[in-house]
């Protein structure tokens, strides 16, 4: 299978005195795959995939995307990307902003009244007429997935999809990741919920204060009879300074 | 290329539905016409009756004060359509990237298959566009209401207008390429202080060219150095066209050995010329080059 996307020893720090974000990390992903990128809070997942969309310079390592620099346009015309907390141009409408984001794509006349329509219906936004800075945190993250497969990309990047939907908005990313893959559409999925990553990937990676602490098949990360949860748990607490749980006062009677 | 032309076309779709220009418009609309009306009113009513207090006869005729308010009406107009092209520029200037740029729209766009070039282009173009429209049309009302004063300086209005327009994007790609880089409260704030000192090399030049600040060398070098360093305003002939019709109309009551008109009009500003106006395009490049090194550098 062809190889979408190479990282070789990513490193990323955002200021010279601060420690690395990432730090080393290494990965491919062939067409088809869907690879899940795992890790507490302030990881450095978002920096690595911001990386691999062009968003970010790296300060060490390489990424080649579909076998171009990230930095390329060119080579993020197959590129997919919905990002953690979208947000649009806010006097726009949802078809403005798609039918923006076609033209940035090179998509012409007859494609744009084709798959805008169809789009907008996907992420439940077709009867929608309001400006996007009147819209909830859901429904930008709903534009946010409809803007990123508008392309019809090769690689689609998720960086946390379902954190603000709603539990049928979550069946439909899911719905949708499978879709993708069985047409051969390579997912690079950044999420909280290992569950769902449990159920799509067939790779992941968990990182912890930049570095990768464990990387595979679903299988050889997660052994029989355990969860990706219970393996998520052990390696996190394994890797970071333990912290009392709660703070003390709340457990004061009142 | 498609890229900036979809940028430039939602930019200025954005632009047009911002409520801050939408207000500043209207305040402009409704200002220049009222100044119009309000002066013709104001001759109308009283400059047959007006008297000077001199003898008879040595006043200005009702013909020359209906002159006199029309020259009135234009410098006034170009107090304000120039104000109005400066408030213009700040409010493009601080939105047109730094919005992108701050609320993630700019993580959306640039993971596109669009170069930041482009991008910065397409941004350039609408502010531009958006500037030219707005003060166009200001300028068009501008001279529709000039039409109450039966006309005569229809092309020096339009040469100032053009010439407040090129200041005015001067003004807003330094916003622009400032807001880029930091805070656009802050950006409006450097953008304001540098354009202040500029008016006042620029009036401090004007009067060592006009010989009034004596011949010390040093100061010429000085002054002559700063004024090619800051991005100094064009100016067309309407400014100084309307001070010396001002002072013709009242030339024949002149006493004995008063200064010619030429002497009095040389402190005004002279019309840009083509060394100026060379100067002009050289900042907006410059200023295009910062704003576009600085889209280019940010992360998002």
């Amino acid at each position: 299978m062809a190889t979408v996307v190479s990282v070789q020893n990513l490193r990323k720090r955002y200021r010279r005195r601060d420690p690395w974000a990432v730090d080393g990390v290494t990965f491919e992903l062939e067409a088809g795959q869907a690879f899940g990128l795992l890790g507490p809070n302030g990881a450095g997942k978002t920096s690595v995939v911001k990386m691999i969309a062009g968003l970010l310079r790296p300060d060490g390592g390489s990424i080649l995307l579909f076998g171009s620099d990230p930095g390329n346009p060119a080579a993020r015309a197959e590129l997919g990307f919905a990002p953690e907390d979208p947000d649009f141009p806010k006097f726009l409408r949802a078809p403005e902003v798609l039918d923006y984001f076609a033209s940035l794509l090179g998509l012409d006349d007859e494609e744009r009244k084709r798959r805008i329509p169809e789009t907008l219906a996907f992420a439940g936004l077709d009867r929608e007429r309001r400006q996007v800075r009147q819209y909830s945190k859901g429904m930008k993250q709903r534009l946010g997935i409809a803007q990123a497969i508008l392309g019809r990309p090769k690689l689609l990047i998720l960086d946390e999809p379902t954190a603000d939907l709603d539990p049928l908005g979550r069946r439909d990313v899911r719905a949708l990741i499978e879709r993708l893959k069985e047409s051969g559409v390579a997912i690079l999925l950044n999420s909280h919920l290992l569950s769902e990553v449990e159920r799509v990937c067939d790779n992941v990676a968990i990182l912890a204060r930049g570095r990768v602490l464990k990387e595979g098949t679903m299988s050889d990360v997660v052994p029989e009879g355990s969860t990706l949860e219970e393996v998520f748990v052990q390696l996190i607490e394994a890797n970071q300074p333990q912290r009392d749980h709660l703070p003390s006062f709340i457990s004061e009677r009142q | 290329m498609n890229g900036a032309l979809a940028v430039s076309r939602y930019t200025l779709i954005e632009i047009s539905r911002r409520r801050l220009l939408l207000v500043f418009f209207a305040i402009g609309a409704v200002g220049i016409g009222g100044l119009g009306i309000l002066l013709k009113v104001f001759t109308s009513a009283f400059v047959g009756s007006a008297s000077f207090g001199g003898p008879p006869g040595s006043g200005p005729t009702a013909a020359q004060m209906e002159k006199l308010t029309e020259l009135s009406f234009v410098s006034n107009l170009i107090g304000v359509l120039g104000l109005f092209a400066l408030l213009i520029a700040f409010a493009i200037g601080m939105t047109a990237i730094y919005h992108d740029l701050e609320s993630g729209a700019a993580v959306a766009i640039f993971s596109k298959p669009v170069s930041r070039f482009a991008f910065t282009v397409g941004k350039l173009v609408a502010a531009v566009v958006a500037m030219i429209a707005i003060v166009g049309l200001l300028s068009l009302e501008a001279r529709l209401v000039m039409f109450l004063f039966g006309g005569g300086l229809e092309t020096a209005l339009w040469f100032e207008s053009l010439a407040g327009v090129a200041n005015a994007v001067t003004l807003m790609l330094l916003v622009l390429a400032l807001s880029a880089w930091m805070n656009n409260i802050v950006a409006a704030i450097v953008g304001f202080i540098y354009n202040g000192a500029a008016g006042v090399v620029v009036t401090l030049h004007q009067q060592l060219v006009s010989g009034n600040l004596g011949d010390n060398q040093v100061l010429h070098a000085g002054l002559n150095t700063l004024y090619w360093l800051v991005p100094h305003a064009l100016v067309s002939s309407a400014p100084r066209e309307i001070v010396r019709q001002e002072f013709e109309i009242f030339a024949a009551n002149q006493p004995e050995g008063a200064p010619s008109v030429d002497q009095m009009v040389s402190s005004i500003p002279g019309p840009s010329g083509a060394v100026d106006i060379i100067w002009w395009v050289f900042v907006v490049c410059v200023m295009f080059g910062i704003l576009y090194f600085a889209v280019r550098r940010r992360q998002v």
